[in-house]
């Protein structure tokens, strides 16, 4: 950790540090010694491989569900950021993930809109300006407020929307809004399989190579400090809530874009997708894959969801009983995920996670 | 005049409930600064022990009793095994008693399948006042939550335990070197938190029956109730609880269900980040 904490001592010096700004330079230069940095380059490019030739192998009912996990890890990266990296507990992410499918699915609905070039900016914009709102009523104000309060207010908000779509006649009740169209460009239409697959990946990877830019640039480093110490931040002159403010707010544009991504893809929306359902989910992905490393956010979510997959056939009824244990044992013994088996310290610097020593 | 009387009882007995299932969660989280997810699966617990009771005929009222104790126990082990590495991070409390949570409930599913089962209520029948008829369940279950309430406010203000438990509370370090066992202390204060949530779930099992998600629908409630009344004394989650409770059973009489349902979350909210303090600020009972 001490290449964390003089990385953070040179930032604070950083001319438009309070701006947030991404300097690259100042992040190329804030980096601890280069020694450590081997393993992870390693697991994310495997990672990648595996995901680039896998519609391959697969039968086409699997390049469906590997869509759905690819997805699903866009999503469970835009609750690392702002958990993992920047330390909010957003326990209602999927409020952005659910009013964005929401909102791309009466799109389609009641207007007929159904280009891929229309449908994603929307999808983050709605995401982008649930989570303005949101953010900017829980986050800002005069006193920052507590990280009980924050955590609390996120999930009462998903719940309430939840509540909210179950009982709307607009929205479709506890059914959703059903056959959404395919996606398009021009003419031709983006339906599941293989193109789906490969267009959603990619979005996958151009988002998780931004956010691996943002959390090595000065703005990452800003964040890792404010999460590891709120008050030394501000005394350094960054206003820390602006910082959380921002980083939420990109985690809901990520959000909203995975959710309009996965409404198009099942061709339905339904309750859960904005509620406690799929909100403690993607804490679940993240926490067992490892927070506050991108690629343990999508490890523990190929991993959730692979073995809930391959298990739903035989063990349907044990399977959340042993995913509750597992989860158990990882918060009690592996506070930084399954990925601390193979990531080193040294090259998770900048992340979180590490829980502090007994006080009592 | 029935109608409004009837409305009335409605309202009040519904906040009573809400108030049941409030004051072991409040009592956790006020004096010991941990939000438990785990406690609506105590509910559930308490619930499911009561039906267990009347399903192998034994009278319904003795699962009542015995569901606090079983429950108690069960949380007092899971308190010394679990929780105790909690204490000093309250974010990974709360996932961790979400794990916990998520184990029991899906348990219970297993056991119960995904029915809805009925409990009969141990006091049958309605009061009639008059033209009014009101159940008499419902009426028992407000009175003994008035019970409940003043036994929780004799036993935290007024025994020794109680005193022990607020300093506990107050300043750990010195509680320790005047030679309270802490950790003991903790232990204690969970397993009656827990307790609580047993007879909680016992009592409105007859009035909502038994299916896995019971616990969740009241932990949301819970958790805004305790934040709107204030952490840190036993009085605070307690009026918070009789705020929303009263508020959620009241508003659907004037306005749409769905608006009023999601209008109680926003109030809430809005009020907690105008007053983070809650309505009742200040530590102690």
């Amino acid at each position: 950790m001490g290449g964390a904490k003089q990385a953070l001592a040179e930032v604070s010096e950083g001319p438009d540090a309070v701006t947030g700004e991404v300097a690259p330079a100042a992040g190329e230069a804030a980096r601890p010694a280069a020694a450590g940095w081997k393993i992870l380059p390693i697991v994310e490019g495997l990672v990648l491989l595996v995901a680039l030739f896998l519609p391959l192998v697969l039968q086409d009912y699997l390049t469906v569900f590997a869509t759905r996990v690819v997805i699903l890890a866009l999503f469970a990266i835009s609750f690392d950021l702002v958990w993992g990296y920047a330390g909010i507990m957003s326990f209602g992410q999927a409020l952005f993930f659910g009013a964005a499918g929401y909102g791309v699915a009466l799109l389609a609905r009641d207007l007929g809109v159904t280009s891929i070039l229309l449908i994603l900016p929307a999808g983050a914009l709605i995401g982008l300006t649930a989570a303005l709102l949101l953010g900017g009523f829980l986050l800002l104000g005069r006193y920052p407020s507590s990280v009980i309060f924050v955590s609390l207010g996120t999930l009462t908000g998903s719940y309430a929307a939840d509540r909210l779509a179950r009982g709307w006649y607009y929205l479709g009740g506890q059914n959703g809004i059903p056959s959404i169209p395919p996606l398009s460009l021009g003419s031709i239409d983006i339906s599941e399989g293989p193109v789906y697959y490969y267009l959603a990946l990619g979005i996958l990877v151009v988002i998780y190579l931004l956010c691996r830019f943002l959390v090595r640039s000065q703005f990452g480093l800003a964040l890792a400090g404010l999460r590891e110490n709120e008050q030394r931040i501000a005394f350094f002159g960054y206003k820390a809530q602006h910082l959380k403010a921002i980083i939420f707010a990109i985690g809901g544009t990520i959000a909203g874009l995975a959710g309009s991504l996965y409404a198009f893809h099942e061709g339905f929306v339904w309750p859960n997708m904005l509620g406690v359902v799929f909100s403690t989910q993607v804490v679940l992905y993240v926490l067992f894959g490892g927070s506050g490393t991108l690629i343990g956010a999508v490890i523990g979510t190929v991993i959730i969801e692979g073995v809930s997959f391959w298990l739903s056939d035989n063990y349907r009824d044990v399977w959340p009983i042993i995913l509750g244990v597992l989860l158990l044992l990882v918060i009690m013994f592996r506070p930084l995920g399954l990925i601390s088996f193979v990531l080193g310290e040294r090259e998770r610097v900048g992340s979180f996670g590490k829980v502090p020593k007994e006080s009592r | 005049m029935a109608t409004s009387f009837a409305a009335a009882f409605e309202i009040v007995s519904f906040g009573a409930i809400i108030v049941l299932v409030v004051l072991g969660l409040g009592i956790i989280a006020s004096m010991m600064g941990i939000f438990n997810f785990a406690q609506g699966e105590f509910v559930l617990l308490g619930a499911y022990v009561t039906y267990l009771a009347s399903a192998h005929g034994v009278p319904i009222w003795a699962g009542m009793v015995a569901a606090p104790f079983v429950v108690g126990a069960l949380g007092f082990v899971l308190e010394a095994l679990i929780i105790r590495r909690f204490y000093a991070a309250p974010i990974v409390a709360m996932l961790g008693t979400y794990a916990l949570g998520l184990i029991i409930r899906e348990s219970v599913r297993g056991l119960i399948g995904g029915f809805y089962l009925t409990v009969p209520e141990p006091i049958g029948g309605s009061i009639d006042l008059g033209s009014i008829h009101i159940s008499a369940w419902r009426f028992t279950i407000i009175v003994i939550t008035l019970l409940v309430m003043a036994a929780c406010y004799l036993l935290l203000a007024r025994t020794s335990f109680g005193l022990r438990v607020r300093a506990t509370l107050e300043n750990p370090a010195l509680a320790r070197a005047s030679g309270i066992s802490t950790p003991l202390i903790y232990g204690a204060t969970f397993a009656f938190g827990a307790a609580l949530a047993g007879l909680a779930g016992a009592l409105i099992v007859p009035v909502f029956s038994l299916f896995a998600d019971l616990g969740i629908r009241f932990l949301i409630q819970g958790f805004v109730a305790v934040m709107v009344g204030g952490v840190g004394s036993f009085i605070g989650p307690v009026a918070g609880a009789g705020v929303i409770g009263t508020l959620s059973a009241a508003l659907p009489w004037v306005m749409s269900p769905v608006v009023a349902d999601v209008l109680v979350f926003v109030l809430a909210i809005a009020f907690i980040k105008f007053r983070p303090q809650g309505l009742i600020a200040g530590k102690g009972v």
